[in-house]
C-alpha cells in the first residue's frame, strides 16, 4: 500500500507511482462507486479525482493560513506526508507499516532530487517543469512516468538492502592493491585515451568509475574536474543500477548470472534510459514487486501499449550535476552520462562535460542575478535599494544581450524552437523597465516583479533548450561514438578479466565480523565519514542459503531491521541536536556517535547543534546533504580548520558491560579511519 | 540551518468541536457546525477556515484510508483529531509536544465531556452551544491549569506531597473510603485536598475526572460571593449526575469490593488495614503499619480497596461489634451487593426490582423530599447537580426536583436499577450509564464517591455515610490543614521526573516554572525519550546527550524515570570515552534517586 503523488497547484496529477495494492484499493473503491457494466476511470482520473480535494485544501491553507499539511495519521496507521516545492506538492502514502513518516519524507525528497539530476535548471521554473513533468502526448508521459516510477522502485529496493543507502554513504570495496591498480588504469589508459580521441565529439571526460553492483571498486577523476558531490554520486549509483539491475538479495551467483543474462545488453546496447521495461529490476528479487493481480495487469496494459523501441542505445543520458569551480558553486550543470555493463553486476560509468556547458554557466548567473534582483525588489521599500541596484541592473541587461547575440550562431540555431524562444526572450527587455528602475517609481517596482519571474521562466527556457530537447537527428556527433564506447568498454573488460568472479563475491561479502575477533559481544557495526561521503560496515546476509556469523534468515534478519530502526532513531536524535545515543532495547546495547575531527586527526570539541522541525528534509547525503550544512556550521567557530565530521554505530549483546562497550567504540573509532586511509583489514 | 530553537510546550493552541450534520447542503455555512471553538475570541472566518478545510481533508482522508484520522500535522501545529459520528473533535497544540500526549490530551477531554454531560449528541440536543461552550472552556481550563511542561507530556493526577505528610492520615484517608463502602450503593471513592488527591480507590482516569467538579466547587466555594450554602462552615454535601461509560462500570464491577473481607482476617498480602483494629482515631492504630505508605497515599489505598474478585454476594456482611453501629441501621441492604451485576445473583436481582419499585411507586424524586427532607440549595456545575444539606433537614420542601435529577429517576424507572440499559444513546455510541457523584466537603476536603443513582432517595445510606465519616474527615482535615510545605527543596545538582504509568503520578524534583531556562534541556530530552518509549516497546533505556546536556531515561511496565545531571565537566568532543560521565548517569540516577522513594533496581 504505497503511493508517491506529485501534483501542480491547479490539482493536476504530474506524476504518480504506486504500487499493485494501492492501486487496487482505488480500483476497488471506484469500482464499488461504478454502476454495473460501465467501464472503470483511468487509473490516472481516479487518483487525481480522490487526491483532489486534499491538494486543494493544502493549497488554501498556504494561502490563507500561511501554513501547510505535513502529514496524516489514520487509525489503521496509514501514513500521509505532503510537501511542498515551488508550485508542486508531493504527498507519499503507506499503508502497509513498512514506512514511517521519516522514510515518506525522505522519499519525497529523493523523488525531488532524481527529478532535479534529470531536468536541470528547468526546476527551477514550476511553470516549464509542469509541462515537462507532464508531456501532452500520452506515449511520451507515459514512458518518461514509467522511467521515473522505476527510478523510484530501484531506490526503495537498494535502500531497504544496502547500508550504503541506508546511511546515504558510498561504500568502497576493501581491496587497497586492486583499488589503487584500478585507478591507475582508469586514468592512465582509460580517460587520457579517450579524451585524447578525435570520436569524443567535443565531449571531455571528467569521472570514470567501476561499480560492482551498489559498491565502488575505483574512482577516477581527471584533474581538472571539481570533485562530484556525494548526493550526486549516490543518485548516479540509483541510476546505474536502475539501468543494470543486480539482484543484492541472491547470494548464491548462479541463478543471478543465468537471470542477468537474460536481459544482459549485448554490448554496445547500453543506456537502454527510458526505455527499461518497468518491473523487470524486481523479477528476481522479492515477490513484492510482481504483478499478478490480472485487474492491475489490465491497467497496467494502457501503459505497456504505448511502449515504444528505445531510443539509440549509444545515446547517452543527460544528467544535471553540482560542479564548483573557482568562481563559484554551479548547480545542475549538465554532462553525459555513459553507462557501460562490463558483466552482469559491474559496470562502467563515465561521466563527460558537454562543449556546451559554458551556456548553462550563463544562464545559471543570469538567473541567480535576476533571482536577487526580485528579491531587492520585494524586500526594498526604501529607494536605495533600487538605487544600488541601478549599475547592475545596466551590467546585467549588456551582458544578457551580450549573450543571447552569442547565442544565436551557436550549434542550436538551427533549431526552430530555440529560435522561438530567442524571439520570445529579446522583446522582453523593454526600454521602460530600464526607465523605471532609474525613476526609481514606487508603484512599477511591483510591477516588476512579473517581470522578473518571466525573464527566469525565459532563461529556463533557454536551458531547457539548449540541454533538454533531444535535437534529432543529424550529422554532427554530439558525443562519444558508439565504436569509441565500445573500445572502453572492452579495454577495462580485458583488465578485470581475472578478477571478475572474485569482485562479485567481494562485493557481497566487502568486510565480515570474523575480521573482528578483538570485539567479543559486539554484533554489528556501521562507520562513516561524512566529509567523503563513504562508509563501512560488515556486510548483513540475510538468505536462506547462506550461514553467516550472524546465523540464518530469520536471526540475520532481526538484526537487519534492528539496523535499519536504529539509523533511523539516531536520525530522529540528531535532528533535535543530541550526537550521542546510547539505547539498551530487549537483549541489545546500540551505541551512536558522532563527532568532529580536523585534519591532522585531533578530536575537537562538541558544540551544539541545530535543532531542526520535524519536517525538515531528512538527514542524509542523498538529497539534501545535512552533514555539509553541519561541518559548515561547526567551522564557523573554527575558521580555517578542514572540519571532518564521523558518525559510528554499534550493536552489542546486551549482556556486555557499558564500560567495555564503549572501550569497543572507541576503539573502532580510532581504527577504522587510521591515517593510511586503508581501514582494517 | 535553522538556530537553536527553544521548544515551545504548549499544550492547547486550538480546539474545536465540528458539527458535520449542520453542513451539509451547499448553502450551509461552516459556522453552522462549529459547536465550540477555542479560543474563543479567533475571528470567525479563522473558525471557519481552520474547521472546514480541517473537517474537510480529515474527511477526505478517511476515505481513502477507510479509517479516520488521528494525527493531523501542519508545519507549525500538530492536530489530533477524534471522530464520532458527525462530530469531529480537533485538538491543536505546539509540534513539541508529543503526539502521543495530544492526543492522550483529546481524550480526556472528550470523556470528561461525556462524564458530567453524558452523550454528545444528546447534550447539544438539550442544552444551548453557550451553556455547553461553557463547560468545554472550563474543561479545558481544568486540564491545562497550572501545569508545567512536563504536564504537557505525562499526564498526571495531582497529589499531595506525601514526603511531608504524615503516612497515619493516607492510610486514615484509605480507611475512610473503605468505611464508606460498607453501604452497597456506595461503588468507589476518593478524598481530595485543595484539589490534589490524598487517598483514591479509584483507577486514574476517573479520578482525574472526579477532580474536574471537586476543583470547581472549590473554587466556586472561595469566591466571596458564591453559593451560601457551599461556603457555611461546616460541612456540605452535594450531588451531580454522571455517566460512566460500560467499560468503566464493568471494570468496576470486575473488582468487587468484598464488603466482609475488611472485617474478617483472611490473610492478603499487601493490605495493611487488616492488621489494624480499624481504629477511627490515629492513635490507636499501630505505626508499624503504617511503613508501606511511604510510597505514596494512592499506593497504598490502591491495593486496599481492589482486593481480589471475591463474590461479594457470598460474603454474608457481619459486621465487628466494635464498629459503628449504624451499620446496623439497614441489615437488608448490607446483604444486597450492588457491584454484582445482578445476573448472577438473584437476590441481588429481586433487591433491585425492590429498591425500583420502592421508587417509583413513592412518586420518584418528591419521596426523597418527603421522607429525608433534602433541600435543594444551589445547583452546581451548571444545570446538572443538587447540594443537600443535613442540617436544614427541618424545612423539607418538595422543591427537590432538579430537573436533571428527576431525568435519572426517569432513566432508572425505564431499565434496571443499575440503569445500564437506561441511558442508551443512538446506538452508534457506547452506552453511557448515569451514576451520581456524592461529594462531601469539609473546608478544603473533598470526600468524593461515585455511587448508584438511587442512593439519592436512600436516606438511610445516606445518612450513615454521612454520618459515619463526618468525624474522620473532620479529624483529616484538621491534621491535613496543619501541614506546613516542607522547606523550599535543597538546591541538588540534578534535575529528575518519576512518571508511574499506572498510578498517573509524577514524582519530580523540577520547579516548573515557565521562566526556568535551564530546565528546558531536560524537559525537551525527557519529551522525546518518552515519544521514543511510547513507540518502542523494547526499549527499556536510553542516554542521549547533545554538546551541553546528557540525560538519562529509563522504564518498565509500572514507571518512567528521566534524570539530568548538573554540572559536571561536559567538555567531550563526542567521541566514544568510556570515561566520559554521560555514560555513569545510570549508576548515579540509581543512587540519587533513592532518597526521593524512586527504586530503579
Amino acid at each position: 500500500m504505497k503511493c508517491l503523488l506529485i501534483a501542480s497547484e491547479s490539482a493536476e496529477v504530474l506524476f504518480n507511482w504506486t504500487d499493485p495494492e494501492f492501486q487496487q484499493k482505488i480500483q476497488e473503491q471506484y469500482g464499488a462507486s461504478q454502476e454495473e457494466g460501465q467501464r472503470l476511470p483511468a487509473f490516472e482520473d481516479s487518483i487525481s479525482t480522490l487526491f483532489a480535494p486534499i491538494i486543494i485544501s493544502c493549497i488554501t491553507m498556504v494561502d490563507r493560513l500561511g501554513d501547510s499539511y505535513a502529514s496524516f495519521t489514520t487509525e489503521n496507521n496509514h501514513i500521509y506526508v505532503l510537501h511542498q516545492f515551488d508550485e508542486c506538492l508531493y504527498i507519499a502514502v503507506n499503508g502497509d507499516g513498512e514506512e514511517g513518516e521519516d522514510d515518506l519524507r525522505r522519499k519525497i525528497y529523493v523523488m525531488k532530487k532524481m527529478i532535479e539530476v534529470l531536468f536541470g535548471m528547468v526546476t527551477l521554473s514550476s511553470n516549464l517543469l509542469r509541462r515537462e513533468l507532464r508531456p501532452q502526448d500520452t506515449e511520451q508521459r507515459a514512458r518518461l512516468w514509467k522511467h521515473l516510477q522505476s527510478l523510484l522502485e530501484t531506490y526503495s529496493h537498494i535502500r531497504e538492502n544496502d547500508q550504503s543507502f541506508l546511511v546515504e554513504a558510498v561504500e568502497r570495496l576493501i581491496h587497497p592493491t586492486l583499488c589503487e591498480q584500478c585507478i591507475e588504469f582508469l586514468e592512465r589508459r582509460l580517460v587520457q585515451q579517450l579524451n585524447s580521441s578525435i570520436e569524443r565529439a567535443g565531449e571531455e571526460v571528467m569521472h570514470a568509475f567501476i561499480l560492482v553492483h551498489t559498491k565502488l571498486l575505483a574512482f577516477y577523476s581527471s584533474r581538472n574536474a571539481s570533485t562530484l558531490v556525494t548526493s550526486d554520486l549516490l543518485t548516479l549509483i540509483i541510476m546505474a543500477q536502475n539501468m543494470y539491475p543486480s539482484c543484492i538479495d541472491l547470494d548464491d551467483p548462479s541463478p543471478e548470472v543465468g537471470d542477468a543474462k537474460r536481459k544482459a545488453p549485448v554490448p554496445g546496447f547500453f543506456n537502454l534510459g527510458v526505455g527499461t521495461p518497468r518491473g523487470v529490476p524486481f523479477k528476481c528479487s522479492s515477490p513484492v514487486f510482481e504483478f499478478v493481480d490480472p485487474d492491475i495487469q489490465m491497467a497496467e496494459d494502457s501503459l505497456q501499449t504505448l511502449e515504444v523501441p528505445p531510443p539509440d542505445p549509444s545515446t547517452p543520458r543527460r544528467v544535471f550535476l553540482e560542479v564548483s569551480l573557482k568562481e563559484g558553486l554551479y548547480p545542475m550543470m549538465p554532462h553525459s552520462m555513459y553507462c557501460l555493463p562490463l558483466w552482469p553486476g559491474i559496470t562502467l560509468v563515465l561521466l563527460t562535460k558537454i562543449p556546451t556547458s559554458a551556456v548553462a554557466m550563463s544562464v545559471y548567473t543570469y538567473l541567480e542575478a535576476f533571482a536577487k534582483l526580485e528579491k531587492r525588489l520585494r524586500e526594498g521599500q526604501e529607494g536605495s535599494a533600487a538605487t544600488r541596484g541601478q549599475p547592475t541592473i545596466h551590467d546585467l541587461r549588456s551582458k544578457l544581450d551580450k549573450f543571447i547575440k552569442a547565442l544565436g550562431p551557436s550549434d542550436i540555431q538551427e533549431d526552430q524552437a530555440s529560435t522561438e524562444s530567442k524571439c520570445a526572450t529579446a522583446p522582453c527587455w523593454p526600454q521602460y523597465v530600464i526607465a523605471d528602475l532609474l525613476n526609481n517609481e514606487f508603484s512599477f517596482r511591483f510591477s516588476l516583479i512579473p517581470w522578473c519571474k518571466n525573464m527566469k521562466t525565459q532563461l529556463c527556457g533557454i536551458y531547457r533548450q539548449c540541454f533538454l530537447i533531444d535535437p534529432g537527428p543529424s550529422d554532427v556527433p554530439r558525443h562519444l561514438s558508439p565504436g569509441l564506447q565500445e573500445r572502453a568498454q572492452t579495454l577495462v573488460q580485458e583488465k578485470l578479466m581475472d578478477w571478475k568472479d572474485f569482485l562479485l563475491v567481494k562485493s557481497r561479502r566487502n568486510i565480515t565480523m570474523v575480521s573482528y575477533p578483538d570485539f567479543p559481544g559486539l554484533i554489528h557495526f556501521i562507520c562513516v565519514d561524512r566529509s567523503t561521503g563513504q562508509m563501512i560496515a560488515p556486510s548483513l546476509n540475510i538468505t536462506e542459503r547462506n550461514t553467516s556469523e550472524l546465523g540464518k534468515g530469520p536471526v540475520a534478519q532481526f538484526i537487519k531491521s534492528k539496523v535499519w530502526s536504529l539509523v533511523n532513531t539516531t536520525r530522529r536524535y540528531l535532528q533535535k541536536g543530541y550526537s550521542t545515543v546510547t539505547l539498551r532495547d530487549g537483549d541489545f546495547y546500540f551505541c551512536y556517535f558522532l563527532w568532529f575531527e580536523n585534519e591532522t586527526g585531533y578530536k575537537l570539541e562538541a558544540v551544539d547543534l541545530p535543532i531542526l522541525p520535524d519536517d525538515s528534509p531528512p538527514i542524509g547525503m542523498l538529497s539534501w546533504d545535512y552533514y555539509r550544512k553541519l561541518r559548515r556550521y561547526y567551522s564557523k567557530n573554527h575558521q580555517g580548520e578542514v572540519v571532518k565530521c564521523y558518525e559510528l554505530l554499534t550493536v552489542h549483546l546486551g549482556v556486555i558491560p557499558s564500560e567495555i562497550i564503549l572501550q569497543h567504540c572507541r576503539q573502532l573509532a580510532s581504527k577504522l579511519w587510521e591515517p593510511s586511509r586503508n581501514p582494517l583489514l | 540551518m535553522a538556530e537553536l530553537l527553544s521548544p515551545d510546550l504548549r499544550g492547547c493552541t486550538y480546539f474545536f468541536l465540528y458539527d458535520g450534520s449542520k453542513v451539509k447542503e451547499e448553502g450551509d455555512a461552516t459556522r453552522e457546525g462549529i459547536c465550540y471553538f477555542y479560543p474563543e475570541e479567533t475571528p470567525m472566518d479563522k473558525q471557519e477556515l481552520l474547521c472546514g478545510q480541517l473537517a474537510g481533508v480529515a474527511r477526505c482522508v478517511s476515505e481513502l484510508s477507510s479509517s479516520s484520522v488521528r494525527v493531523l500535522r501542519l508545519r507549525r501545529n500538530k492536530y489530533a483529531i477524534r471522530r464520532k459520528d458527525d462530530f469531529l473533535w480537533a485538538l491543536g497544540s505546539s509540534v513539541d509536544v508529543p503526539t502521543i500526549s495530544v492526543c492522550e490530551l483529546l481524550d480526556q477531554l472528550i470523556d470528561l465531556f461525556c462524564f458530567y454531560n453524558g452523550s454528545v449528541r444528546q447534550s447539544y440536543q438539550r442544552n444551548s452551544r453557550e451553556v455547553l461552550a461553557m463547560r468545554w472552556a472550563q474543561y479545558l481550563s481544568h486540564l491545562q491549569a497550572g501545569s508545567s511542561e512536563l504536564h504537557h507530556i505525562f499526564s498526571c493526577l495531582k497529589t499531595i506531597d506525601a514526603t511531608n505528610v504524615d503516612p497515619l492520615l493516607l492510610l486514615k484517608a484509605a480507611l475512610i473510603l473503605q468505611a464508606c463502602q460498607r453501604c452497597p450503593l456506595v461503588l468507589v471513592g476518593c478524598i481530595l485536598f485543595r484539589g490534589r488527591v490524598v487517598s483514591t480507590q479509584m483507577s486514574p482516569n476517573l479520578t482525574m475526572k472526579v477532580m474536574v467538579h471537586e476543583s470547581e466547587t472549590y473554587n466556586k466555594a472561595h469566591k466571596p460571593n458564591g453559593p451560601s450554602t457551599s461556603s457555611s462552615s461546616g460541612g456540605t454535601v452535594s450531588s451531580i449526575t454522571v455517566f460512566l461509560t460500560m467499560s468503566e462500570l464493568q471494570y468496576l464491577q470486575s473488582t468487587p469490593v468484598d464488603k466482609g473481607f475488611k472485617f474478617h482476617s483472611t490473610p492478603h498480602k499487601d493490605t495493611i488495614p487488616k492488621k489494624t483494629r480499624l481504629s477511627r482515631t490515629l492513635s490507636d492504630t499501630p505505626s508499624t503499619d503504617s511503613e508501606p505508605s511511604d510510597a505514596g497515599s494512592t499506593h497504598s489505598s490502591q491495593k486496599v480497596s481492589f482486593s481480589p474478585c471475591l463474590s461479594a454476594s457470598d460474603n454474608v456482611f457481619s459486621p465487628d461489634p466494635s464498629e459503628n453501629t449504624t451499620d446496623l441501621l439497614h441489615p437488608p441492604m448490607q446483604s444486597q451487593c450492588p457491584l454484582s451485576n445482578g445476573k448472577s445473583s438473584h437476590d441481588a436481582e429481586e433487591d433491585e426490582s425492590f429498591y425500583h419499585s420502592f421508587h417509583t411507586n413513592g412518586g420518584g424524586m418528591s419521596q426523597i423530599g418527603d421522607s429525608s427532607g433534602l433541600e435543594e440549595n444551589s445547583h452546581l456545575n451548571g444545570a446538572c447537580g443538587t447540594v443537600f444539606d443535613f442540617r436544614a433537614a427541618e424545612c423539607g420542601n418538595e422543591e427537590s426536583h432538579d430537573h436533571k435529577v428527576g431525568e435519572d429517576s426517569r432513566r432508572g424507572s425505564g431499565g434496571s436499577a443499575h440503569g445500564c440499559s437506561g441511558a442508551t444513546n443512538s446506538h452508534n455510541e457506547s452506552p453511557l450509564v448515569p451514576m451520581t457523584l456524592y461529594l462531601h466537603r469539609v473546608k478544603g476536603l473533598v470526600l468524593v464517591l461515585l455511587v448508584e443513582p438511587h442512593f439519592l432517595s436512600d436516606t438511610a445510606s445516606m445518612e450513615e455515610v454521612y454520618h459515619s465519616s463526618l468525624a474522620a474527615l473532620n479529624g483529616l482535615e484538621a491534621h491535613l490543614r496543619t501541614i506546613i510545605p516542607g522547606p523550599p527543596g535543597v538546591q541538588v545538582p540534578y534535575v529528575f521526573a518519576h512518571f508511574d504509568c499506572t498510578q498517573s503520578t509524577m514524582t519530580s524534583n523540577l520547579s516548573g516554572r515557565p521562566g526556568a531556562t535551564h530546565e528546558r534541556p531536560f524537559v525537551r530530552a525527557t519529551s522525546l525519550l518518552h515519544s521514543h518509549f511510547c513507540n518502542t516497546e523494547t526499549l527499556q533505556e536510553a542516554i542521549i546527550r547533545s554538546a551541553g546536556a546528557a540525560v538519562y531515561g529509563t522504564r518498565s511496565v509500572a514507571q518512567e524515570t528521566y534524570f539530568l545531571q548538573h554540572g559536571g565537566s561536559l567538555r567531550n568532543s563526542g567521541i566514544p570515552n568510556h570515561q566520559d560521565s554521560a555514560f555513569t548517569l545510570p549508576t548515579k540516577a540509581r543512587h540519587r534517586l533513592l532518597k526521593h522513594g524512586v527504586n530503579l533496581l
